[in-house]
Formats: C-alpha cells, sequence, structure tokens
C-alpha cells in the first residue's frame, strides 16, 4: 500500500535520510519511531507529496506521492501534526465543508465522535482544548472513511485521557474495516497500544521493520551487576547497547542468554544477578537506540 | 467541491468583505455629501471650472481604497491558511492543487470585484447628478487603475504569504512594490485613458503569479 525506496533527503547540506526502504502492507498497523531530528515528520511529509526528496521516491496505492492524483488522495486520511485544523470554523461548519468532497462521507461516525465532548455545533474549533480538537480531526478522518491513514504525532498536546480515546477509537475503527494506518507518536506506550508493526529509524538508517512481537521477542535486555565497577565492558558485535551506570549494566542483544553469558566469561568479567528482564517497547526501543 | 471551498473562503473573509463594502459605501456616500455642500456654497460653474481646468478631483480621497480592500482581502484570506501550515490541509483535498488555489484565488478577486463594482456604480450615479457624462467619464477613467491596483495587491499579497522562504518574501515585495506604483503614478484626470487596457493586462498577469509560491511551498522549500 505504501513503498519506499531509495528514500534519501537533505536539509542543506544535512544529511536526514540515506536509502531508506520500507513498505507498509494493506491492513496493517505501523508505527514509525524514531528520536526526535531522524526524520519522521519528513518521511511523513515527503509521504504527503508536501516535500521533494533529495531522491528515491515514495508510492502509495502504486502512485508517485510527488503527483498524487486527487482519487488517490481521496483514499488518504490525513493527520497533521499537532491535529491542525481550520481553527476559524466552527464543528458544523468544518464537517459542512469537508463532507463536499467525499461522495463516500460518513456523517454519522463525525458526530458520534463529536457527541461524546459536550459541545455545541457552534463551537469554534479554535476555543476548544487540544484533546477536544484531536477528537475533531479524528471524527473528520472517520467520517472519510478512508482506505489509509497516516497520521503525524498524533499524541502530541493530549491529556492520558484523551490519548486512550483516540488511540482505542482508533484501533476499533482500523481492525473492524481493514483499514491500513501508518503513524509515529512520541508516547511509544500509546503506540504499543495501538500498532501491530514497527519501523524504528536512527539517525540515517533503518534499525528494525517488524511486527511488534516479533522485535520484542528477538531483542533481549540482560541486566546484571558488575563484582568490579571498572571493569571495562568490550562491545562485541553481538551487542547492540551497553547502558551502565557504576556497576549495574543493561546488556541489549538480539542474541541469545548463552551467548552473553559466554562473553562475560571468555572476557572474565564477574557478575551477580544476572536476569533478562522483560521489555515493554518503549525500553526496548530505548535500548535499541540509546539514552542519547 | 468547489463549492466547498467557496464555503471556506466565506468563512474567512465575510465579516470584512462586508465590513469593507459598508465603510466604501459610506466613504462615497460622505464624498457626495461633501460635494454636495460644495454645490450648495459654491456656485456649479465653479466646481465645472476647478474639475475640468485646475485638474481637481473631489473624488481623490478615494485613491487607495481600492488598495486596502485589496490587502484586507489577501490577508484575510491566506493568513489563516499559512498559520500553522494549515495549507497542507487545503493540498491534501481531493483536487488539483493549482485547481484549489486557483477557486480559492478567484472567491477573493470576485468579492472584490463585487465590491468595487457597488463602488463604481454608487460613484457613477452620484457623479452624473452633479456632471456631465463627459466628465463622469473621465473621472471614471482616472479612477479605474485605482480600481485595478486593488487586484494587483490583492495578487501580490497572495504571491508573498504563500512564499515558504523570507528572502523570496522580501524580493516579491520589493518586486510588488515597484509594480504597485505604475497604478499611481500619474495623478491628472483621465491620464492613464491609454494605458488603462496594459495595466488589465499587467494585473490579469499578476493574477497566475501564486503558482510559483505554491508549487514551492508544495515541494517543502522552507
Amino acid at each position: 500500500m505504501i513503498e519506499c525506496n531509495n528514500l534519501t533527503h537533505y536539509y542543506g547540506e544535512k544529511l536526514v535520510f540515506e536509502n531508506l526502504n520500507f513498505k507498509v502492507r494493506e491492513g496493517s498497523i505501523l508505527g514509525l519511531l524514531g528520536k526526535n531530528g531522524t526524520g519522521k515528520t519528513t518521511a511523513f511529509n515527503i509521504l504527503n507529496g508536501f516535500l521533494q526528496p533529495t531522491s528515491g521516491k515514495c508510492l502509495i496505492f502504486g502512485e508517485d506521492t510527488q503527483h498524487m492524483s486527487p482519487k488517490t488522495k481521496a483514499r488518504i486520511g490525513f493527520l497533521i501534526e499537532g491535529h491542525i485544523q481550520y481553527s476559524f470554523m466552527n464543528i458544523h461548519q468544518i464537517e459542512k465543508f469537508y463532507s463536499g468532497f467525499y461522495p463516500q462521507w460518513k456523517s454519522t461516525a463525525y458526530w458520534e465522535l463529536i457527541s461524546k465532548l459536550n459541545v455545541s455545533p457552534k463551537q469554534k474549533i479554535s476555543d476548544m482544548s487540544c484533546g477536544q480538537r484531536s477528537q475533531v480531526a479524528l471524527g473528520l478522518i472517520l467520517a472519510q472513511d478512508p482506505d489509509l491513514l497516516i497520521l503525524d504525532d498524533f499524541s502530541m498536546g493530549l491529556d492520558p485521557g484523551y490519548r486512550r480515546l483516540f488511540i482505542d477509537y482508533l484501533r476499533e475503527y482500523a481492525k473492524a474495516e481493514n483499514k491500513t494506518l501508518f503513524t509515529t507518536s512520541h508516547i511509544i506506550q500509546d503506540m504499543e497500544r495501538l500498532i501491530d508493526d514497527v519501523l524504528i529509524i536512527d539517525y540515517n538508517k533503518v534499525l528494525v521493520q517488524s511486527s511488534v512481537s516479533e522485535f520484542r521477542s528477538n531483542f533481549r535486555r540482560f541486566d546484571f551487576v558488575l563484582e568490579n565497577d571498572e571493569t571495562d565492558l568490550k562491545k562485541e558485535s553481538f551487542i547492540v547497547n551497553i547502558e551502565k551506570v557504576k556497576n549495574k549494566v543493561e546488556l541489549y542483544t538480539y542474541s541469545t542468554e548463552s551467548v552473553v553469558k559466554k562473553y562475560l566469561d571468555d572476557n572474565h568479567i564477574l557478575v551477580s544477578n544476572f536476569a533478562q528482564v522483560e521489555m515493554p517497547l518503549e525500553d526496548a526501543f530505548i535500548g535499541l537506540t540509546g539514552k542519547y | 467541491m468547489w463549492k466547498s471551498v467557496f464555503y471556506k473562503e466565506w468563512l474567512k473573509i465575510r465579516w470584512f468583505i462586508v465590513g469593507y463594502t459598508l465603510l466604501g459605501v459610506l466613504g462615497i456616500g460622505y464624498m457626495f455629501l461633501a460635494l454636495k455642500h460644495s454645490f450648495a456654497f459654491t456656485e456649479g460653474e465653479n466646481m465645472w471650472h476647478l474639475a475640468l481646468f485646475q485638474g481637481h478631483q473631489f473624488y481623490s480621497h478615494f485613491k487607495f481604497v481600492p488598495l486596502a480592500g485589496g490587502l484586507t482581502i489577501a490577508f484575510t484570506q491566506y493568513l489563516p491558511e499559512t498559520i500553522n501550515k494549515r495549507l497542507k490541509l487545503t493540498f491534501h483535498l481531493p483536487l488539483a492543487e493549482n485547481k484549489i488555489l486557483l477557486i480559492m484565488q478567484a472567491f477573493g478577486a470576485c468579492s472584490l470585484l463585487v465590491s468595487f463594482l457597488i463602488f463604481f456604480g454608487l460613484f457613477t450615479g452620484f457623479s452624473l447628478i452633479y456632471f456631465p457624462v463627459q466628465m463622469v467619464s473621465n473621472s471614471l477613467i482616472t479612477i479605474s487603475p485605482w480600481m485595478l491596483a486593488g487586484f494587483a495587491a490583492y495578487f501580490i499579497i497572495v504571491l508573498i504569504i504563500l512564499e515558504p522562504k523570507w528572502i523570496f518574501r522580501f524580493c516579491y515585495l520589493l518586486i510588488g512594490g515597484f509594480f504597485m506604483t505604475i497604478y499611481f503614478t500619474l495623478d491628472g484626470t483621465a491620464a492613464y485613458s491609454h494605458a488603462n487596457s496594459g495595466l488589465f493586462i499587467l494585473t490579469v498577469l499578476l493574477s497566475v503569479t501564486f503558482v510559483f509560491s505554491a508549487y514551492r511551498f508544495r515541494k517543502g522549500e522552507a
């Protein structure tokens, strides 16, 4: 449904990413994760045709995103970072405005969500809280009934209640209607509740693209305490990341426990309290990309 | 779909265009009230003499009114689109990008046209009460470039607001400022009688310049 090939982008001389390749399969919910400045919004802008990549291209429904036809755009629901909408309109006017563009417009989906907000139809969007605006933006996307939803940082500015409402509504809708969803968020707990597949990018490269469950089962964390906190831990190829605070160590790897123990034995590193620790997605993400 | 675009544009500018038109109508009313006052205290022949031989233009206060209208409508229509880059929402609508912008601009220009036609009609009607057709005709030739300047200002401001780079905005401002002076260079009555058609063509050409800025905005040259 989405296919990006050899995507490279520079802002001036600053490389954002190079030869980025990824696909989003039909019916999946894919979350794009990355630290600040790794190019998430840049990728979204390229996908929506608001930015021309330095090289490479993205296809949505087989069309180059730089030249999307109105018909293809009608099949894509797009949420701008911060739930930006036409704030000079009220909630009735904005529904009336958008309904003119989409023949399959589902007014009831919009008003069902808006009814939860306890606001009048004449409530101006500029006078609404960020949480309420997020529901308006979501309601408009649901009423549009697109095949593909692209949501840029949907949790920005939302309190926990609205985030939960947004995620639960969205996931239920996407699964019930077999919609494809490509999204990003700074709050990874939210992503974990929402997404099936994950794409993790770091500066210039893709670190992971797999299902969340596969990533969580393959990527492991081992905690242990060094007998001697002066011990220098040599980073071998199987080690993805080591976080060390005094004598407490977190070691992240795709390898098994036996490989890690062999490494410790071979290097004569004495440890205690050795244990494999289950990680939520957020910890796995930090373990993979590092804290800084 | 164009009806929806018109609806959005109307929501943005409705109070401003109505307010501007009302103020303009009041201004024209006041102008002719002052003229009536002058006729009451001066012989009609003297007024005609002033107008015909000394180049007196009783409507000179009207000179920058269309310009103000062009600026007002351009800002009220396009600033809300650029705040938080809301133009992305517009570009995501299922219509060709240039077509949407063209509809938006056509709506703004037509709104101005309606206002200007009201002004033009009132001005012509009231003028014919006091002056012969030939003098009124010369007055209309005089105010035509001012009206065209209103449209030109509108198109130039659209070009500037849609432009994503400040350096280009500054350049457009300088070039646009130069273009605007062309509409106001000559002060004499009917001085633009041979130039109005040229100014009209220039104004029409300015109406398509927005595609440069829109293209650059779409390609993310911010």
